[in-house]
């Protein structure tokens, strides 16, 4: 570690500087650095990146004898600037869990018995490869399948290399949703399918159509910082949040109006507003016509006349009508979109809903003008790596990845990933059945909804290799597991942006030993490529997954720009730089860069280029789409009922009708927390303790009703009872909540674990369980919203 | 046996005289022995059920935050509550030159002394380090209400020891003259006691003077016992009239625990001679009367939470009136009120029986209205919280039953060591008293005897 | 002479449950499994206090980030029998472990609820016990505890400024939670230094404690707009 106090204080900045940047109120200067970094009771601070989630928050890990004793932010960070989420601190408990895997496990017994034998690497690698190379040989390479969660940056092309060199297109995405922001709708409207960076700190009007920002953002710090900035940092201007949705969540609670409206409905009430926008003349003229199609009408190639957005809009969604649809009512219509036009910047944020819906939100964005400016939407560039070296696929890999997709889909690279479509095809077998199955961070059995169908799935799968660290419902059911180290304990690059589209590449970096025998997935899969020889000796040329991170880094060091991560005054200080068009970073090499990187945590680029047109809009029309021509360039499914414009317009669809209105009264939403999200943290006490702290809620999953209806149904606070679809029932414990409407009923994610070790087996329930197959045709991702349901006590 | 030769005349009539009151001693059932036999049990469970906290810790018992005080607290409170019986009445009594006390100071004052080793004990219990005890006098801390407390009962077992004792030194003297076992012990305690004038002048005068020294250390008792919950600034504990309450409440449960255990001394050994429907009906009196100053109390108090209608205090109030605590607030209002009162306002019910009844209940009572001031107010603490429900664990009704258990054991054995009715006196009373009424009565009522 | 205190930011706030982990990591706060949490036995130093009234739609929903108070007039060390728990020249209201005899008086005299009791010794499994905090001792069973400001911070942050001979600047004595905070809604600092932030937020218009009107005199102040 480099920097000392004295350094600090030299360099100018001081506490006042920091803290007028909105920074953290941890300092760089506060933590010792160690003169022999391994001596006995010495204690270091490493940077690393925490693993949590895919906040990609550096941090500080403190270490002690060998032991990571805390966990801090790095306030070098730009992503969180020495702050943490609960979940990063949690990080120790993920890494000293007393029920992690501790080194390849051999099933014995039946599959899902959860009896294992432990093996040795050597073992374990050999019953992978032979399996592999019969695959091979048999000219079954396409029906090796990976499914993979959620992590991203050089491992993810690490796996997609090793798949394009074996010869399966089978590279499953897990992480159907993780961007967590609605990028269908981006997608739409700017033809680009990746999350966007809302510019969060400089809005001053931020409306919320059931995007749980507070709690559910991808990446949680910064979203958290980005709040306090909103609210606070600049001087007499406290941004206003509008959360429109049917439960008064953490963060409807902290918004300064909470809307409610009924599930599935936020695209009408987006598509009225828009509306008044229109009608009004409150839309900003200029951006409309430069920048965007089909808001007006418009005449084709083929001389046929199409409907312009306006027009459709105006006719369609006055406020008496969204009102009567949404239950909102008719001046809160009129208000908001006043209020939305006037306070700029202001913004519009949706969750992931239907595309439509999606695009309704995306749409406002777009009549404000809120693309591509400051408290706008940003579009990111990516962290220059390195790309991967050229090699020869041999034929049985060219012969395997010219199979079609099990989902459905054709060629390696698809937009839209359908885990859930890959589960349904496994059993139907068609178009064929999977000989074998990689599980990498990602936990199916758990994280799709029907998991039944996945269990089946799996049991038509004759060999499955996990590769997660810790014992959860998926790992219970493989043949193999090869345990990877957990964050703490290895190498990796994590790529992002900021909420101000700056890149960022985090360095991920081992601050312990490996507590047990446990390999890094990246290191086993370089291995397997040596064992199975040919082709990939060229395809994974390298001994460790450190190397290739060395190898991608080139890519930064030779697109010069950026620098590693400074002192946080040094943000303006690069821009300056950058204005004055010469580029002074603090490394001449790329050895010195690699090594600059580890000390300091990552590198980032602080500059976002605006009105780069090309690069934000890669639409047909390479403009803003009122009227979605992109949509064509999906081939497959029926999109829409019509075929007419609207079907290219956002537009309200009404869903498909799931279960009898009468036998299952309320509706069902689904909602995450801050503690405790998915599987991947399930097994930290710390979190699961604070599952819900706005019910004081801990260990368990409740159901929040509104008081009325409990009532009405005879349910007292703290009961236990069963909620019930026709797909399945879970028990949950009833809290009345005056947050919740009343024909809709809540329950969060995140427990329901049926493995997992002491602290998630067992506890709470999984609501996925009231999900069914009802699939989004556009994208294939199941519909969580609104299935209906029943309650009674238990 | 004796160095003296005993005359055997004056041996049997001494002992025939009262000879009921000498019967406990000389002879032992074999009820009591199954009795002692039963309580030893329940005790040494209750002691294993402490033990199994002591090595655990207090999760053992149904305590949670923020309810951090239960059964132990109350039977705190209780248990020092009922040692009012003793000390207090009879100083009163004796002070009061009522004739009718001297069959009952005696057992009274038995209670009070045994009964604060439990209140105290249950403080013991309830902490959570015992280990650390002496750490109360090693760093006192005298702002602490509960030193107070800590000094205060000191203070009380001490006189009341005292007071216990002076009273009963002829007696051990009777039974070292006449007694048949153990006659060293009683020759030791009963400190050359050989009844002279001025022996008993002096007797006379030490029980008078403990007898008004012990008035006000009660009264002091249980006021700092009430200052625990009342100089916190918690709702509903934060009241000025909490000190005469507790005191007020104390004599009632006293009055209540001390006729019910003259019902069975009376019964058990066979004392109805002395323990006459007169006392009884006395004492029935005596808690008709507490009966309705604990009313205007609870009254007045409630009363003036509800006037001032603050949200905070309300919680608590209508948890009490109607919620979750409604079962031991009306039950409380119940036994300490409903029951009592109309058996303790007719003399035909204030019969031996009549105020076994009427006494019992007011125990119960007495020990719920323990309950729903410790536990409501801390249920609905000022913050609002988890939803937390505390139910007492079999640990903790165990070691108040272990308590209970203890307490009647050491009664029985005091029966069986010492006159349970101070023999003496009722001599003296017999003998004396009817000559010394009467001068007392010339002197305060007009036209008697003044020549 | 400093006046340890804190300001909370609740516009800044989002509720996130940072303080109440970081507090947990930093002061080896037993693992209280699910059993006992249901029992309402969990430690938290700093915790989040729904306040949720009104009825639908018409709610008034606050989150507050409660840590001790650390009254001036503090409640909870007036009863304390053996001065196990006591206000120090700093106005740290400080908590002896080894000296406390676990009577639960000062839990039940704090009007805010924010002293926890260790019902059992506190437990980690033995894979975890390395990884506890060095600086904070590890508490038995039977003992009270509580939100301390980090004071063991404080007493490193005087060593270390000792050893180079300065003063103690604001930025060497922050507590874990202040630091997590990813709202930047908390700020730490001394009362008595007028020009401190701290000092300077809470004689903001928004600035408010909680209970005033006790006369407990909290050193904790929060900041809200009228909400
Ligand atoms: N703390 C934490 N944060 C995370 C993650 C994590 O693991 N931990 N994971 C990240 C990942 S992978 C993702 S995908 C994101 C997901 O983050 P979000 O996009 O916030 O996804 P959800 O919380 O699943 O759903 C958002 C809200 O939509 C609601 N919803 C469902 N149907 C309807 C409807 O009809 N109307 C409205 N208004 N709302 C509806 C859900 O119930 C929920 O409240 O979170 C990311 N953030
Ligand atoms: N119940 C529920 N279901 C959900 C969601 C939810 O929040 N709750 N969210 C939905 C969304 S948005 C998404 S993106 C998906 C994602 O769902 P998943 O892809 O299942 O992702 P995670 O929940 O993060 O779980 C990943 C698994 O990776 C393993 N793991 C943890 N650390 C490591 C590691 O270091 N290395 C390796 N190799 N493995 C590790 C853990 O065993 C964990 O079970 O789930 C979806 N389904
Ligand atoms: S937001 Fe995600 S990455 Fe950041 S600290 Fe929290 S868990 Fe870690
Ligand atoms: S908040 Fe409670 S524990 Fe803290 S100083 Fe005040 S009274 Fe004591
Ligand atoms: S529990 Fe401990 S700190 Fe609290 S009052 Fe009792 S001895 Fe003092
Ligand atoms: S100041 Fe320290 S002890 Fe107090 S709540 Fe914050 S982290 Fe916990
Ligand atoms: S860490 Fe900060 S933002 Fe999060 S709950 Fe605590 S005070 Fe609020
Ligand atoms: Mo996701």
């Amino acid at each position: 570690m480099k920097i000392n106090r004295r350094d600090f204080l030299k360099m100018g900045g001081g506490a006042g500087a920091a803290v007028a940047l909105g920074g953290g109120f941890w300092k760089w200067s506060q933590f010792p650095v160690a003169e022999k970094p391994n001596a006995p009771g010495v204690e270091k601070w490493i940077p690393t990146i925490c693993g949590q989630c895919m906040g990609g928050c550096g941090i500080l890990v403190r270490v002690i004898d060998g032991w990571a004793v805390n966990i801090a932010g790095n306030p070098l960070h730009p992503v969180n600037r020495g702050t943490l989420c609960p979940k990063g601190i949690a990080g120790l408990q993920g890494l000293y869990d007393p029920d992690r895997i501790r080194t390849p496990l051999k099933r014995i017994g039946k599959r899902g018995e959860g009896q294992w034998q432990p093996i040795s690497w050597v073992e374990a690698l050999q019953m992978v490869t032979s399996s592999l190379k019969e695959l091979r040989k048999n000219g079954e390479s396409y029906q090796l399948m990976v499914l993979g969660g959620k992590y991203r940056g050089l491992m993810r092309s690490l796996w997609e290399r090793f798949l394009e060199a074996f010869g399966s297109p089978n590279y499953i995405d897990n992480q159907f949703q993780w961007e967590g922001t609605p990028t269908e709708g981006l997608f739409l409207t700017q033809g680009i399918y990746s999350t966007p960076a809302y510019d969060l700190e400089n809005v001053q009007y931020l409306l919320s159509f059931g995007s749980e920002l507070l709690e559910s953002y991808w990446s949680p710090v910064q979203v958290l910082r980005a709040y306090g900035y909103f609210r606070r940092g600049k001087p007499g201007q406290r941004g206003k949040l509008v959360q429109i949705e049917p439960r008064l969540s953490i963060t409807g609670i902290k918004a300064d109006e909470w809307i409610p409206i009924q599930p599935g409905a936020e695209g009408i009430l987006a598509l009225g507003i828009a509306h008044m926008i229109i009608k009004e003349g409150l839309y900003k003229k200029d951006f409309a016509s430069n920048h965007t199609f089909g808001f007006e009408g418009w005449t084709d190639e083929n001389g046929k006349e199409h409907l312009g957005f306006k027009e459709f809009i105006l006719s369609e969604y006055e406020p008496n009508v969204v009102s009567k649809k949404t239950g909102v009512p008719v001046d809160t219509v009129i208000r908001l979109a006043r209020e939305f036009a006037t306070n700029q910047p202001s913004l519009a944020i949706g969750y992931r809903d239907r595309p439509f819906h999606q695009m309704a939100v995306s749409v406002l964005n777009g009549l404000t003008g809120s693309i591509d400016t400051t408290g706008g939407i940003l579009i990111p560039r990516n962290v220059p790596y390195q790309a991967f070296p050229p090699f020869k696929k041999d034929t049985i890999a060219q012969k395997g990845l010219d199979k079609e997709r099990i989902d459905g889909g054709k060629g390696l690279r698809r937009v839209i990933h359908q885990p859930y479509l890959f589960a349904q095809n496994v059993l139907s077998g068609r178009p064929y059945k999977p000989k074998a199955l990689f599980l990498y961070y990602t936990n199916p059995l758990f994280s799709n909804p029907k998991p039944d169908l996945f269990s089946k799935a799996f049991a038509e799968i004759p060999f499955i290799v996990s590769f997660s660290p810790y014992m959860d419902d998926s790992t219970h059911f493989a043949d193999l597991v090869l345990p990877d180290h957990t964050p703490l304990e290895r190498w990796q690059d994590d790529p992002l942006f900021l909420n101000n589209g700056f890149p960022v590449l985090g360095i991920r970096q081992p601050v312990v030993e490996p507590l047990y025998q446990t390999k890094a997935t990246g290191d086993v899969l370089l291995t397997i490529a040596k064992l199975l020889g040919g082709e990939f000796r060229t395809a994974l040329p390298w001994n460790d997954f450190k190397e290739v991170m060395a190898y991608g880094f080139k890519g930064i060091f030779e697109a010069k720009r950026g620098d590693v991560f400074g002192l946080q005054f040094e943000e303006a200080w690069t821009r300056l730089l950058q204005r004055g068009g010469w580029w002074a970073p603090s490394y001449k090499t790329t050895e010195e860069l690699w090594k600059l990187i580890q000390e300091r945590g990552g590198w980032w680029d602080p500059l976002y280029d605006f009105g780069e047109w090309e690069r934000i809009f890669q639409t047909p029309s390479k403009k803003f789409e009122f009227y979605a021509q992109g949509l064509k360039r999906l081939a497959s499914s029926p999109l829409s009922k019509s075929n007419g414009d609207p079907s290219f317009l956002p537009h309200w669809e009404e869903p498909k009708k799931m279960s009898d209105e009468k036998l299952y009264p309320l509706h069902l939403h689904i909602f995450k927390t801050m503690a405790v999200t998915g599987s991947r943290n399930a097994n930290q006490p710390w979190l699961s303790e604070n599952f819900g702290p706005h019910l004081l809620e801990r260990w368990i999953t409740w159901v929040e009703i509104n008081p009325h209806t409990a009532k009405e149904l005879g349910i007292s606070e703290g009961d236990w009872v069963w909620v019930e679809s026709t797909f399945g029932k879970i028990q949950a414990k009833a809290r009345l909540y005056q947050g919740a409407m009343p024909d809709v009923v809540n329950i969060p994610f995140g427990l329901g674990h049926a493995s997992g070790g002491r602290w998630a087996k067992d506890l709470g329930a999984n609501p996925y369980h009231l999900l069914g197959d009802d699939l989004d045709p556009l994208t294939g991702n199941p519909i969580q919203r609104s299935p209906r349901v029943k309650i009674y006590k238990a | 046996m004796d160095e003296k030769h005993l005359n055997v005349e004056v041996v049997d009539s001494t002992l025939r005289e009262d000879a009921a009151l000498f019967e406990p001693i000389r002879r032992t059932g074999k009820s009591f022995y199954i009795t002692l036999l039963i309580l030893g049990v329940v005790i040494l469970w209750a002691v294993w059920a402490y033990l199994h906290q002591y090595r655990d810790g207090l999760g053992v018992t149904g305590l949670a935050r923020p309810i951090f005080w239960g059964v132990y607290i109350t039977n705190f409170v209780f248990f020092i509550g009922i040692s009012h019986a003793g000390t207090l009445i009879s100083a009163i009594l004796r002070l009061a030159k009522a004739e009718w006390r001297r069959s009952i100071t005696r057992s009274a004052e038995v209670i009070t002394v045994l009964v604060l080793f439990f209140g105290v004990g249950n403080i013991l219990i309830d902490l959570g380090q015992p280990d650390r005890m002496l750490n109360i006098i090693k760093f006192s801390q005298f702002q602490s209400p509960l030193l107070w407390d800590v000094s205060s009962i000191t203070i009380y077992l001490a006189a009341s020891s005292i007071y216990l004792y002076l009273p009963l030194i002829p007696d051990i003297a009777l039974l070292r003259d006449y007694g048949e076992k153990w006659r060293w012990f009683y020759r030791i305690l009963s400190l050359g006691w050989k009844g002279t004038e001025r022996q008993h002048h002096l007797l006379e005068k030490g029980i008078a003077f403990m007898a008004i020294l012990v008035i006000p250390v009660a009264v002091s008792v249980h006021t700092v016992v009430s200052f625990v919950f009342a100089m916190t600034i918690q709702p509903m504990w934060h009241s000025a009239i909490f000190g005469p309450y507790f005191v007020a409440g104390a004599i009632f449960s006293g009055i209540a625990a001390l006729i019910v255990a003259m019902n069975v001394i009376r019964k058990v050994y066979h004392l109805e001679d002395y323990l006459r429907p007169v006392h009884f009906n006395n004492l029935g009196i005596l808690l008709l009367v507490m009966t309705l100053l604990w009313f205007y109390f609870t009254f007045t108090e409630y009363l003036t939470t509800y006037y001032g209608g603050e949200p905070i205090h309300m919680a608590i109030f209508w948890s009490k009136f109607t919620g979750r605590f409604a079962p031991y607030f009306w039950g409380m209002f119940l036994f300490c009120f409903i029951i009592p009162l109309p058996i303790l306002s007719f003399k035909r019910t204030r019969t031996p029986m009549g105020t076994l009844i009427a006494s019992i209940s007011v125990v119960i009572g007495m020990w719920l209205e323990r309950f729903v001031i410790v536990v409501p107010t801390l249920t609905n603490p000022r913050i609002p919280g988890e939803m937390v429900l505390y139910f007492p664990t079999w640990i903790e009704w165990s070691i108040f039953a272990g308590c209970v258990a203890f307490f009647i054991l050491l009664y029985m054995i005091f029966t069986k060591i010492f006159p349970i009715v101070s023999i003496w006196e009722v001599r003296e009373g017999r003998e004396k008293s009817m000559a010394e009424v009467q001068e007392r009565i010339r002197t305060y009522l007009p036209g008697i005897g003044v020549e | 002479m400093h006046r340890w205190g804190m300001v909370i930011d609740l516009d800044k706030c989002s509720g996130c449950q940072a303080c109440v982990v970081a507090c947990h990591a930093e002061n080896n706060i037993g693992i209280i499994g699910p059993e006992e949490s249901a029992k309402g036995r969990t430690i938290s130093w700093i915790e989040l206090i729904p306040y949720i009234e009104g009825e639908y739609p018409h709610i008034k929903a606050r989150l507050l980030p409660r840590p001790c108070m650390h009254c001036d007039h503090p409640p909870c060390t007036k009863v304390c029998p053996v001065n196990a728990t006591y206000k120090n020249e700093e106005g740290l209201v400080a908590q002896i472990n080894y000296r406390c005899i676990g009577c639960r008086y000062c839990t039940t005299a704090c009007p805010y609820t924010v002293k926890y009791f260790n019902w059992y010794a506190p437990q980690w499994p033995k894979e975890m016990k390395g990884s506890l905090n060095r600086d904070v001792s590890i508490r038995t069973k039977g003992v009270v505890e509580k939100c301390t400001f980090c004071s063991h911070r404080l007493l490193k942050a005087r060593e270390k400024v000792k050893a180079e001979g300065r003063d103690l600047l604001p930025e060497d004595y922050i507590p874990a939670c202040v630091q997590a905070c990813p709202g930047g809604a908390m700020y730490f600092g001394d009362l008595n230094d007028p020009f401190s932030t701290v000092s300077t937020l809470s004689r903001e218009r928004r600035a408010f404690r909680l209970m005033e009107d006790l006369g407990t005199e909290p050193k904790v102040y929060y900041l809200s707009e009228g909400m």
